[in-house]
């Protein structure tokens, strides 16, 4: 008996030692360590847009993060969007439904600020208190518009469809007109050598410049990539050759489909169909955010 | 295993030759098959096996005399998953850099054999300058297997060698396959084992 009572003891201990560490590990380094996530999806953001280290952002380039919830009442559902309000722009947030059918259903304000509304407690909490059980609400994804002055530059789009192995996770950005500036990877677990190479310049740069109506019937084809279109692809803004034949091998790839990945076609097929989808669904969802915003005339900052 | 009675270097060595932990233990064959695939997976995951061997062998050195034997194993897998944690969360917020490229592979060195089995067979009995050495060449011995590994796999899967393209094209694709490192590691297991044959056959003749 004492035998046992020394084992537990000395085991709870030492889980306790254990737990006592870690856990001050976490809170010494929890700050940087969000810090540096946050720099981190700036960066792909800003990459995406096309500024980097050479060419930085211009001072009047602002976000604008749109976050949307599916609420549950019972049996019916509606779509909330959390949208930033404010003639200043970062003043507010305020919660729009709309149901299933794009129909406007109501506006609540919400008593959250602009930089605690990115920490997803804070907005659970901002939520709770405006919608009482029974209603549920689930996260579902956040839509990043990036303006200049008052224009539109971009939508940002951070999204997950499932690819050969587990989730391939992606950033994707459209101009106005919903054709794709970029597409990054930014987590996924498919084989290296052979799906891996989703986040491979050649890959993913296929996917620049393709229109709306493009991407709808966008496939993937079995072909061997053109040497010269590789070239292309890696080169980023054509360094290495020459403006003339940048512009021609642009104008004559551009309305292809995919070039598979050698090897590894299931994951090639994943991420253009997961493209595809997160364009068709999001150009669909914010059609009718847009003309409900109008029609309600939220003053919204973006 | 009565307290080691070898010097320093020759903990060193036998972590990296005489007892490495691939070829001649034959431990954490999962990781080494499934990462190696490329010299710098090979060289990031040795580095962090590195690491938590050393860390982990120090600590329960330290602390073997208060350990109850009966709870022996718990608490090694308690104290790798300590400094697997530690580190992870280290890397993640002062080097944001090594953290992009090492991140997955910290996680999964929690169940690694070697170091469970290195702290069992050695740490637990001797001094924590002798642990240190023994962690220090076993986490060594670890590194050049997988780059041993990678360097084979990625040479003949992706005819490249650290990303750099190396021979212009890709001679067997099935090289970069998880079946391909059992192939590797069975051929480089026979490879030392004949080294080791014919070194003692010369020394007896």
């Amino acid at each position: 008996m004492r035998e046992i009572i020394r084992i537990t003891v000395s085991l709870t201990v030492s889980c306790l030692i254990a737990a006592l560490v870690m856990g001050s590990v976490f809170i010494i380094t929890d700050k940087a360590k969000r810090h540096n996530e946050q720099l981190n999806i700036q960066q792909t953001m800003l990459g995406l847009l096309g500024y980097g280290k050479d060419t930085p952002a211009p001072s009047d380039l602002e976000f604008y993060t749109i976050y949307r919830y599916i609420i549950e009442d019972g049996e019916i559902k509606t779509l909330g969007y959390m949208v930033p309000v404010g003639a200043e722009g970062k003043d507010s947030y305020e919660l729009v439904t709309i149901d299933l059918a794009g129909q406007f259903v109501d506006r609540i304000s919400l008593d959250i600020t602009p930089e605690s509304a990115s920490e997803p407690p804070e907005r659970k909490s901002a939520l709770k208190s405006v919608l009482k059980p029974p209603k549920k609400f689930v996260y579902a994804d956040a839509t990043i518009i990036a303006e200049r002055g008052d224009k539109r530059l971009a939508y940002l789009l951070p999204g997950e469809f499932p690819g050969f192995k587990t989730f391939i996770h992606v950033m994707l950005a459209l101009d106005p007109t919903f054709t794709i500036i970029g597409l990054d990877i930014t987590e996924h677990e498919e084989d290296p050598g052979l799906g891996g190479e989703i986040q491979e310049d050649y890959f993913k740069n296929q996917f620049k410049g393709k229109s709306f109506e493009r991407t709808k019937n966008l496939t993937v084809v079995k072909e061997p990539l053109p040497d010269e279109y590789k070239k292309y692809l890696v080169a980023g803004k054509g360094e290495g050759l020459s403006k003339g034949i940048v512009d021609t091998i642009r104008t004559k790839y551009l309305d292809r489909d995919i070039y598979s990945l050698t090897g590894a076609t299931i994951s090639s097929k994943a991420v253009t169909n997961g493209v595809k989808n997160m364009i068709n669904k999001f150009a669909y969802r914010l059609n009718i955010l847009d003309s409900v915003i109008e029609r309600q005339h939220i003053p919204v900052a973006f | 295993m009565p307290a080691t009675t070898k010097t320093n270097p020759q903990l060193l060595f036998n972590g990296i030759l005489g007892e490495n932990p691939i070829f001649r233990l034959a431990l954490s064959m999962c990781p080494a098959v499934g990462i190696s695939t490329t010299v710098m997976n090979g060289l990031l995951l040795g580095i962090a096996v590195l690491f938590v061997q050393v860390f982990s062998s120090c600590t329960i050195a330290a602390i073997k005399n208060h350990i109850h034997p009966r709870i022996r194993i718990p608490t090694y897998t308690l104290t790798i998953a300590t400094w697997v944690t530690v580190i992870d969360l280290v890397l993640a917020a002062y080097v944001p850099e090594a953290y992009k490229q090492m991140g997955i592979f910290v996680k999964l060195i929690v169940a690694f054999a070697i170091i469970t089995m290195r702290l069992e067979t050695f740490a637990c009995k001797n001094s924590v300058n002798a642990s240190f050495w023994d962690g220090l060449g076993m986490g060594l011995g670890f590194l050049f297997g997988m780059m041993a590994l990678g360097f084979v796999r990625e040479l003949l899967g992706m005819g490249t060698l650290f990303g750099y393209d190396i021979l212009g094209f890709r001679p067997l694709l099935f090289f970069i396959l998880p079946v391909a490192g059992f192939f590797c590691v069975g051929f480089m297991m026979a490879m030392f084992n004949y080294i080791e044959l014919a070194v003692n056959r010369k020394k007896r003749g």
